[in-house]
């Protein structure tokens, strides 16, 4: 488990958490920009140092004021995945992804990650060569190489276009999983929480204000449903009464009516990320 | 008297005086950007002196430190059984000094341009300093330490006045071709003067238009 318990003055602006981050779980730190959110991650991988406070990891304590222990990123059993992927241009895929390896006999373990992240064929290329989202599960991948104990995106996903986005998210997914890694992730975007995370916690002005589920945490019981989904609203055809709403969920399309004066007040519009809830009560099931 | 020892004279002064400045302006370059040392600045004013400076005052103060009577000139001396002023030795030790700035800026400006990201990714993926210098910082620096190299190599060949100031003219060991011309004009050989400024010209058009090939090809593979 990593455990912290950190506190940061930058001139205005004070960041005081404490959380612990259960092993093998993917952790969402949500919230809107300048929340604190990417200053944790900084702060759990060594780029950064508290003023106070302690970052264990398991029997391993990384950071603590009090006994003046401070371990150098370089110690830190941390892999990092920056938001503009931060490759070597310099260097080809491969290299990339080598570049933390120092155990000769693992780099066979390269063209197996490399598979995994679907860039087989692309080993020699050079990041400029890349689009976002390969260059983006390159970083992935060459942190994942490392066998961090903890993994750190900070908003992966943020520089890509929607539909990239979309399946980058699943294959992140599919690869965390894999992995079995303990993964915390930066974000703003809702649907990803719902996507990604095991759990979620929200942050609003260096403090946190909510944890939980993602389902806890967002839904509440403001819906008395069984089933959700979370998809973005592609299109909007309004009619007198109700108005056919268009929701792409992962990479599949489905059409949902809604009470035109409902549209209204929650000013829905194309690009949203939306919540789907089914009542339990009217509900068809398909063996399969 | 030979006419090419003083060209060949220059171009042995000017690859000594590269080779230290890349050997020791390297690691100082990487201390400047990396450092948190508050009197920095101080000590990039130094490094910058040489640019506005008249070469004569760099010349007269050196002098006055290693001349004969100076502690440094005597110890220096002491230890070689020779003078360092008006020596080959002494030449490299003002060149060193007029030219640093020369090799030493570019390669700063290189250095402070990688982007910081690439470092922190270097150490979140436990590589060391020394590691990230080596692996990411010097290749993505290439076109500043050839720029360094050039302008050294072609400034000190261009070097007039401190030479003249700590070296004099001395055949063979401090005439070099710059001193040479002024020299040939003296004594109103302008046919040879016009020689030795003739291939110094071509070869200092040559240095730079290779400097800016290279950055120009650089720029579009990056």
């Amino acid at each position: 488990m990593l455990s912290i318990n950190l506190n940061k003055i930058w001139n205005d602006f004070e960041l005081d958490v404490a959380f612990d981050i259960p092993r093998g779980r993917i952790t969402a730190l949500f919230g809107p920009s300048g929340a604190g959110k990417s200053s944790i991650l900084r702060l759990i991988s060594g780029l950064e140092m508290a003023e106070d406070g302690f970052i264990s990891n398991g029997n391993e304590t990384w950071f603590d004021k009090a006994k003046g222990i401070n371990l150098h990123p370089q110690q830190r059993s941390v892999g990092f995945v920056f938001q503009d992927y931060a490759l070597f241009p310099h260097m080809t895929v491969e290299k990339n992804v080598a570049y933390g390896i120092r155990e000769k006999w693992r780099m066979k373990e390269i063209i197996d990650l490399i598979e995994i992240a679907g860039l087989t064929g692309y080993e020699r290329h050079y990041p400029a060569q890349l689009s976002g989202g390969q260059k983006q599960r390159v970083s992935l991948i060459r942190a994942i190489a490392r066998k961090p104990d903890i993994l750190l995106l900070d908003e992966p996903f943020s520089a890509l276009d929607w539909q990239t986005r979309i399946q980058l998210q699943e294959d992140v997914k599919s690869i965390i999983k894999q992995f079995n890694v303990t993964t915390m992730y930066v974000t703003h975007d809702v649907t990803e929480v719902y996507k990604l995370a095991n759990n979620v916690i929200v942050m609003e002005s260096g403090k946190e204000v909510k944890r939980g589920t993602p389902e806890e945490v967002f839904l509440g019981k403001r819906l008395s449903t069984r089933v959700q989904v979370t998809g973005k609203v592609v299109g909007i055809e309004h009619d007198s009464i109700m108005a056919s709403v268009t929701i792409l969920h992962a990479d599949q399309f489905f059409k949902t009516l809604i009470d035109t004066e409902e549209l209204k007040s929650l000013k829905l519009r194309v690009g949203d990320d939306v919540i789907v809830g089914v009542k339990s009560s009217d509900v068809i099931l398909f063996k399969i | 008297m030979n006419f090419a020892a003083p060209l060949l004279l220059s171009l042995k002064l000017s690859s000594v005086t590269t080779l230290l400045l890349i050997v020791l302006g390297v690691p100082f370059a990487y201390w400047l950007v990396f450092t948190r040392f508050r009197w920095k600045f101080l000590v990039e004013s130094v490094v910058a002196l040489p640019l506005v400076l008249p070469p004569t005052v760099l010349g007269f103060y050196l002098l006055m430190v290693i001349g004969a009577n100076s502690f440094v000139g005597q110890w220096y001396e002491a230890i070689f059984n020779k003078p360092l002023a008006f020596s080959f030795q002494g030449l490299v030790l003002g060149s060193f000094l007029y030219s640093l700035p020369f090799a030493v800026q570019p390669i700063q400006t290189a250095f402070s341009s990688v982007d910081k990201k690439l470092l922190e990714a270097s150490w979140s993926l436990g590589r060391s300093n020394v590691y990230t210098f080596f692996r990411v910082i010097l290749p993505l620096s290439r076109h500043g330490i050839i720029t360094g190299c050039v302008l050294s190599f072609a400034h000190t060949l261009g070097e007039f006045g401190v030479i003249l100031m700590i070296g004099g003219n001395v055949p063979g060991i401090t005439r070099v071709a710059s001193v040479a011309i002024y020299d040939e004009v003296q004594a109103l050989n302008y046919g040879s003067a016009n020689m030795y400024a003739a291939i110094l010209l071509s070869f200092s058009f040559i240095i730079l238009a290779a400097v800016y090939f290279i950055n120009r090809r650089f720029v579009r593979t990056l």
